[in-house]
């Protein structure tokens, strides 16, 4: 079935080259594809480059070539709350779980995502802090009005953490179709599995796509406890207390006055 | 030096963290608390996740009272009955805390409820401990002497069924306000990631008259055992307690309470309970504030899980 379906892209692929001699391609890879987290981890980055590749057949055209490079971090269920006031204190009072949220999200774009395409095409490929899709999980008790109101603060704290990014202007050209661009992760970044997908458009429509994958894990002894706390907890536990007892013991051997 | 935290997620600055718990460990030598209800709040208001911090402070607090609770056993000043009995509802009161902190994390109110008790306990005893110590500071002004202890003079606690014979404390009283005291105090330490030693001396001294020299030996056993326990249990049900992020809170804690207990040694009981009292009502007044002011940012954030249902 998916023989076929590749097979079908193909064909319709040849058959939209022989037709409109649209003959863009796009080549880009990742400075690395696992990053390590250790216990001197303060936060890294990737470094994304590729090539717009263009044949004999390609006609210039006036409009320039858009590339938008997107990390996504493993999906997150989130909860944003609101704090209002009641009874004189000031405590949660509303809020909006999101679905498959992602844990990270950096866009790094050669114009503002709004002069790239139109809004549907933005939010289908997910181009822009602003078209990061939020599916709501069952029903809310928040009003429709306030909707954007839990939608922009969940952003803004996003950015606060440095956990979503957007920047503009941020891939460098090195020849007219070699680019690079560097991508920060922060310290608080969360494990799991991302996907970087770099998308070039011209004129509002997708040319060409690429998605790389990139894993962040712990290691070593991080990787040890962390696994150790979730998978063996009452060893873990026990671990931590007998460590606790042991330093109390020691302090007391050490520092004893008579 | 940055040290990266394998449960919080997060790097911290190792010597801050370490200065903190040096710093709570000296109050806690200088006073004999546990110095919970400071250290909590810390590593809060420095980022690490409020979880994470509770669940990791019940673990500092195992190592800062082993070794209060071997000087006092060395010098027998240990009710080890009284201390038994307070531990085993203080372990009653710890599991229901840590089931409770699960529920009021995913309601989003943990927060809150942590925030309230503060206020709550830290302003009454503050406020208590303030009146006695300046009682007694008067009292000494005035050259007369005074009792804390009023072996003949009965309350109604006294007059409870269920009666028992403690001989170390040379008491024999109700079973009841004991179990009551020990699991109220297992439970606050489990939610409030506290040790509850500043509640339980003045209670152990003043509800049930208990020789004050036998009192702080008794009340760290008793918080050394429901602490070990609160350990265990936000290790198996909520996965918080970080181990590295211990380790140098305990390390930095146990020095500093050696400092702190000689420093001790050179002040006056009521001077040194008046520093305590406006210590406990200062951290009460930040909570206070921070209920009542309306907050900079009114939205916050919660990942509930990073895994897909």
């Amino acid at each position: 079935m998916r023989r076929l379906a590749g097979g079908l892209v193909i064909a319709a692929a040849l058959l939209a080259c022989a037709s409109a001699a649209k003959a863009e391609s796009l080549i880009a890879a990742l400075s690395s594809d696992k990053v390590k987290i250790e216990s001197n981890f303060t936060g890294t980055e990737i470094v994304v480059f590729g090539e717009i590749a263009r044949d004999a057949a390609t006609v210039a055209r006036a409009e320039p070539y858009d590339l938008a490079i997107i990390v996504t971090g493993p999906p997150q269920r989130t909860t944003v709350r609101r704090k209002g006031r009641f009874l004189g204190l000031w405590v949660n009072r509303d809020a909006e779980d999101y679905r498959q949220v992602p844990g990270f999200y950096a866009a790094h774009l050669t114009r503002p995502s709004v002069d790239m395409a139109t809004r549907p095409v933005l939010e289908k490929l997910q181009i822009g802090l602003h078209n990061v899709n939020l599916p709501i999980v069952g029903k809310s008790n928040v009003p429709f009005s306030d909707r954007d109101d839990f939608r922009d603060a969940f952003l803004r704290l996003r950015i606060q953490n440095a956990l979503y990014a957007e920047r503009i202007h941020s891939i460098e050209f090195l020849s007219q179709n070699l680019f690079r661009t560097t991508i920060p992760l922060p310290s608080n970044v969360p494990v799991g599995e991302y996907k970087v997908t770099t998308y070039l458009l011209r004129g509002g429509a997708l040319l060409a796509a690429q998605e790389q994958n990139l894993t962040i894990a712990k290691t070593g002894f991080e990787q040890l406890t962390f696994s150790l706390a979730h998978r063996y907890a009452p060893i873990y536990g026990a671990a931590a207390v007998m460590l606790a007892l042991l330093t109390g013991w020691l302090a007391g051997v050490v520092f004893r006055k008579d | 030096m940055q040290i990266y935290l394998p449960i919080a997620e997060l790097p911290v600055n190792m010597f801050t963290v370490f200065g903190m718990g040096g710093a709570v460990g000296f109050l806690s030598g200088l006073f004999g608390i546990g110095g919970g209800f400071l250290l909590t709040p810390l590593l809060i208001f420095s980022g690490i996740p409020p979880a994470v911090s509770v669940a990791t402070v019940t673990t500092q607090i195992v190592a800062s009272s082993a070794s209060g609770v071997l000087s006092y056993w060395r010098r027998k000043a240990i009710d080890f009955k009284l201390a038994g009995m307070l531990l085993a509802s203080g372990v009653v009161g710890s599991a229901l805390g840590v089931w409770i902190f699960d529920i009021l994390r995913s309601l989003g109110q943990l927060d809150l409820v942590i925030s309230l008790s503060y206020v709550t306990f830290l302003g009454t005893i503050g406020v208590l401990m303030l009146i006695e110590s300046a009682r007694a500071m008067s009292r000494r002004r005035a050259g007369g002497a005074h009792h804390t202890r009023m072996p003949g003079k009965h309350n109604w606690i006294h007059g409870l069924p269920l009666k028992m014979r403690f001989r170390q404390s040379r008491l024999y009283v109700s079973v009841i306000p004991i179990i009551f005291l020990g699991s109220s105090i297992g439970f606050l330490g489990a939610v409030l990631g506290i040790g509850g030693g500043f509640m339980m001396v003045p209670a152990l001294i003043y509800i049930l008259r208990v020789p004050t020299n036998i009192v702080i030996g008794t009340s760290l056993l008793q918080i050394l055992v429901t602490m070990a326990a609160a350990t265990f249990l936000h290790a198996v049900s909520t996965q918080s307690v970080d181990i590295v992020l211990a380790m140098i809170l305990m390390v930095g804690g146990v020095i500093g309470a050696q400092f702190g207990a000689r420093t001790g040694q050179k002040l006056r009981g009521d001077q040194l309970r008046l520093l305590l009292a406006l210590l406990v009502l200062a951290v009460g007044v930040r909570f206070a504030v921070g209920l009542i002011v309306q907050p900079e940012e009114l939205y916050s954030v919660s990942v509930v899980s990073g895994r897909l249902p």
